[in-house]
């Protein structure tokens, strides 16, 4: 009988540690359930461009974006002297390069976008989530999306000979692999290629140019960042044949340097890069040599997201 | 024979008995709705993934609820909600600890609607104060349901709200958590 009793209180003893609950609140802590189950990493970067290219993310489910950008003319020519000043630094130079876009978001994992990209050219791209960087039920420590873009050619004197209207197109594909290191730290390494459907005669001349490039973004403040872009034309940039019969070298080169503020409702991105041109297809193919730093050029990225439709997810 | 049948009554004894008391759930909502029309759902978020307890025998409750568990109507105010505003990275967190007042444990036995209410401390942000709210317990069929509206004042919580949104904002933000406990 005293062995029952014995036991029964070990019993007893035992049940009520395991259910003694001093602090409720610790206890709920220390469970998973203190996790949210699918911790998705937010704002691998602000905007859905680093500086020039495309960056993982994505505008918001139902949201439509609008967007601008905008190359201006170089900062400072060597020729020009004190006139530079009044040039200011290329943005009073009377040039610029203009890209205007809009984008939508009707599925998560889908982007569709619509833009004028400058030089007479108009562009179709979608852009497609492929992993989301993420922690939980499911763990996945880079996010990766594709994005593809067509160009068309509208002026009337095309490159084409009889001017027929697929010489026009050329196509741009990007895989774009990002992780967020941490709360200020991101990084994105973006394999692209550029295909032209018509492009002149010559041994070096290509339909295809590939490029690998490489992004970040260092957060500064709370909603200021520094950027940079660094890609590299991997073919067809030197001694290339073009259309008029002229041999051409292109920069394989492409550095940018930015500035990303977020406003709330708008991001505003200041940038200074080595490309004056507006669209992407363009800066990966045929980017001029810049012989100094004063033919860089500044410029800016402007956002606004609208929301279209609601995911109602609340009550 | 008997001893171990003995035994094995006063185990699971025990066991019952202490078990009986604490209910949890993993699935508690949380709703706000910070508009000054409160027909515009624009700014308001839902998060399905608070985890409470309560211990019966003291009236304790906690209650916990990760904040990037909320998700809102608009992407972009979901990311403005973790990055600027509650700065969810550095405090996943928002968290209630407290006691239930006029609560008796006979109320989860018997199908009906309560009114109490419940004293504790509230955690969020990084900040902690000093909550009090009235609380509607409604038991049916074997299901206990707290319910709380309570107000929370963006400013007492060191949560800044640009003053572009301002306007369009209440003071205090009404909150509403629903709570359901599964008793068998």
């Amino acid at each position: 009988m005293k062995r029952i009793v014995l036991l029964s209180l070990a019993g007893l003893f035992f049940a009520g540690s395991v259910f003694a609950q001093d602090d409720l609140l610790a206890d709920l802590k220390s469970e998973d359930s203190a996790k949210v189950k699918e911790n998705i990493t937010i704002a691998t970067f602000k905007s859905t461009r680093i500086i020039n290219m495309h960056s993982v993310e994505m505008t918001g489910e139902g949201n439509l974006q609008f967007m601008i950008i905008h190359h201006f003319g170089a900062i400072w020519d060597n020729n020009e002297g004190a006139t530079n000043f009044g040039r200011l630094f290329g943005l009073n130079a009377g040039f610029a390069n203009t890209y205007m876009s809009f984008d939508y978001t009707p599925i998560r994992w889908m982007n569709l976008g619509v833009a004028f990209a400058g030089n007479s050219t108009l562009e179709g791209t979608a852009k497609f989530k492929i992993l989301r960087q993420q922690s939980g039920v499911h763990n996945y420590p880079i996010s990766v999306a594709w994005v593809s873009t067509a160009n068309f050619y509208t002026a009337k004197s095309s490159e084409s000979p009889n001017d027929l209207y697929w010489n026009r197109f050329s196509y741009l594909h990007q895989l774009l692999i990002a992780r967020k290191f941490s709360n200020a730290f991101s990084l994105q390494l973006t394999p692209s290629m550029v295909h032209r459907n018509i492009v002149a005669y010559g041994i070096e001349n290509a339909h295809n140019v590939y490029s690998i490039g490489i992004g970040g973004r260092m957060k500064l403040k709370e909603k200021t960042a520094l950027t940079f872009e660094y890609t590299r034309q991997l073919n067809m940039y030197e001694d290339i044949i073009d259309k008029t019969g002229e041999v051409v070298s292109y920069s394989p080169n492409l550095f940018s340097i930015g500035y990303d503020w977020d406003t709330g409702g708008h991001i505003f991105q200041f940038f200074l890069t080595n490309s004056a041109y507006a669209s992407n297809l363009a800066q990966l193919s045929v980017n001029p040599v810049k012989d100094n730093f004063g033919q860089w050029s500044l410029g800016f990225n402007l956002n606004r997201s609208y929301s279209v439709k609601h995911k109602v997810k609340t009550q | 024979m008997k001893k171990i049948f003995l035994i094995i009554i006063l185990f699971s004894a025990a066991f019952t008995g202490l078990q009986a008391q604490t209910y949890k759930t993993r699935d508690g909502n949380i709703y706000f709705n910070p508009n000054k029309n409160q027909g515009n759902k624009e700014y308001s978020a839902l998060s399905k993934e608070g985890t409470a307890v309560l211990k019966v025998e003291t009236s304790e409750v906690a209650l916990l609820v990760p904040m990037k568990s909320f998700h809102f109507n608009n992407a972009l105010l979901e990311e403005h909600f973790n990055e600027n505003y509650l700065h969810t990275n550095k405090y996943p967190n928002g968290t209630y600890k407290g006691k239930l007042i006029g609560f008796d444990k006979s109320m989860l036995t018997k199908d009906g609607e309560y009114k109490i209410s419940s004293e504790g401390k509230m955690e969020l942000h990084g900040i902690t104060k000093d909550f009090k709210s009235p609380v509607l317990l409604t038991v049916k069929g074997g299901v206990a349901t707290f319910k709380c509206d309570f107000p929370v004042k963006a400013a007492d919580y060191n949560i800044e709200i640009p003053d572009l949104v301002k306007p369009k904002l209440m003071e205090s933000t009404p909150l509403n958590a629903t709570i359901s406990f599964k008793m068998n």
